[in-house]
């Protein structure tokens, strides 16, 4: 009989296995050893000049099979509920409080399995020595179990307590997530919403100006805030809320640009080879500029009125995290003697301190036909 | 925008509730060859002039000022007015957009794509409705 053990967690499984191993063997061994040197013990246990129960019964076979069937029936069951519980008791040891309740109450079931089997055996063979040593073991271990029982039972509504407060807990952290969750939806549908309105404004403020040259700055920076907004469409359609899949990003971007230059009599198509990359607001933000600046320039720069071609995007992302955007256009070229360091353009002095911020690095290159851009930079895989 | 076979201008509603937002549209719809009948921030003034007016084509913001959002508004609309509705919003999740699509529309535009949508997507909207219409009368 085991006592309630106070901590379930202080039973290493080897340990206690071994313990039973021993228990059981050092059991047989003092039953084997005293049957040894005390034969009489046996002889008296087993002795069977007695009457057999079936005398009582008149021999009437009806009787004796009931109550011998229902004796074998109640006793292979509560061998059968005694094996489950011993099993469960052993098994849940680590995680099941008070396993040695679960043992104890196996023991005492097959305490009263043992009783009625001798029950069913005392029919025929008069054995009552051992019926009553049989009862004499049930009794006791039934004895105890009740007696412990009772003391477990303030344990047992603590138990339920603390399942009860951890459930309520998890349901409170769940809520939380899902409230945070919610914010940050609604603080990024703010900014992009705010965004949105600031590209309307460039937008109709390009409809109304006198001159082209004023209508293009205009379109160039609602593009350039375009494609700001279009991180925070982005992060707020995406899973986690925190990172971005840049390769859908810049496709998405790019098809942008060139519809807002629409010109559909002459046809410049885009051509895309992304890789897969996502990477926080942080960097999406100063990349999605850059883009947004080296497309813009390849289509205003590379192909002038009545000229079409190609503009192909490429994105290429290796396992260590450095990135290489490149946009190549089949235009006109850059002017022989460009120097990207000294150029007057905005855009491409926004490319520079924009490269500079992301700790990268940029070069244009004259390509056989047209320009090739290449961006390089790191993206760290871990930052959220 | 050659949407309507008739010589006059297809007309059409604009509900959104950002009012610069709505102007853009405004604009880029006379561009597409549209007469704007009028813009308007709330479900419920949405509805009455749509089913006053009946337009040729409606935009439809889905997140509005007043009681009505944009879902409820369309299916009013629906309900009185045949028109192609077509929505309009920076609500990218999938909840939203689930939603909307439960309703009788045709077609779905995400704000921030609106210069690479709004087009193709109106002529789309405006034909299968056109479609429709011809289905009905046959």
């Amino acid at each position: 009989m085991s006592l309630p053990a106070t901590s379930p967690r202080s039973f290493v499984p080897s340990r206690f296995l071994n313990r039973q191993l021993f228990a059981i063997v050092v059991g047989s061994s003092l039953t084997i050893v005293t049957f040894i040197f005390w034969p009489k013990l046996a002889g008296w246990l087993l002795s069977s000049n007695f009457l057999p129960h079936a005398y009582c019964y008149l021999r009437n076979p009806g009787l004796i099979w009931t109550n011998v069937t229902a004796d074998a029936l109640i006793g292979i069951s509560y061998l059968a509920i005694s094996v489950t519980l011993g099993y469960l008791g052993y098994k849940g040891r680590r995680d099941i409080p008070y396993h040695g309740m679960f043992l104890a109450f196996g023991l005492f079931i097959l305490g009263c399995g043992g009783t009625h089997f001798v029950e069913a055996i005392t029919v025929w063979i008069p054995v009552y020595v051992l019926s009553a040593a049989v009862k004499v073991f049930t009794a006791v271990v039934s004895l105890t179990t009740a007696a412990v029982l009772p003391f477990t039972v303030p344990h047992v509504f603590d138990l339920i307590c603390q399942a009860k407060t951890t459930e309520q807990r998890t349901a409170e952290l769940c809520a939380s997530e899902e409230r945070k969750n919610a914010l940050l939806q609604e603080v990024h549908h703010r900014v992009k919403n705010n965004l949105a309105v600031i590209c309307s404004l460039f937008y109709l403020q390009s409809t109304h100006s006198k001159d082209e040259e004023t209508a293009q700055i205009f379109r160039d920076m609602e593009n350039r805030v375009h494609s700001m907004a279009l991180v925070h469409e982005s992060l707020y359609g995406s899973e986690n809320l925190a990172r971005i899949d840049f390769a859908q990003y810049a496709q998405g971007l790019a098809q942008d640009i060139l519809a807002s230059h629409g010109r559909p009599t002459v046809p410049v198509c885009l051509k895309t080879e992304l890789e897969p990359v996502t990477m926080g607001a942080d960097l999406a933000v100063p990349c999605g500029l850059i883009l947004n600046e080296l497309v813009s320039n390849a289509f205003k720069h590379g192909f002038p009125k009545e000229r079409g071609g190609e503009i192909k995007l490429t994105l290429r992302n290796d396992p260590s995290g450095s990135c290489t955007l490149c946009v190549q256009d089949t235009g006109v070229g850059i002017p022989a003697g460009l120097d990207v360091n000294t150029s007057q353009s905005l855009g491409l002095k926004l490319v520079l301190l924009l490269t500079q911020q992301i700790r990268g690095s940029f070069e244009l290159i004259k390509s056989d036909p047209g320009t090739s851009a290449f961006l390089y930079f790191k993206v760290n895989h871990h930052a959220c | 925008m050659h949407a309507d076979t008739s010589s006059v201008e297809p007309r059409a509603l604009i509900i959104e509730d950002e009012t610069l937002i709505a102007e853009e549209l405004r604009v880029r719809l006379s561009r597409l060859g549209f007469s704007v009948i009028a813009a308007v921030g709330s479900g419920e003034e949405g509805v009455a002039i749509a089913t006053r007016e009946r337009p040729d084509l409606v935009l439809m913001d889905i997140r509005l000022n007043g009681n009505k959002d944009g879902v409820q508004a369309a299916k009013e609309i629906r309900e009185q007015v045949d028109v192609p509705i077509v929505y309009l919003t920076a609500h990218s999740d999938r909840p939203t957009v689930d939603r909307a699509n439960k309703t009788d529309h045709d077609g779905f535009i995400l704000k921030p794509f609106l210069r690479r949508e709004l087009q193709s997507t109106i002529e789309v909207a405006m034909q299968r409705h056109a479609i429709r219409t011809k289905a009905k009368i046959q």
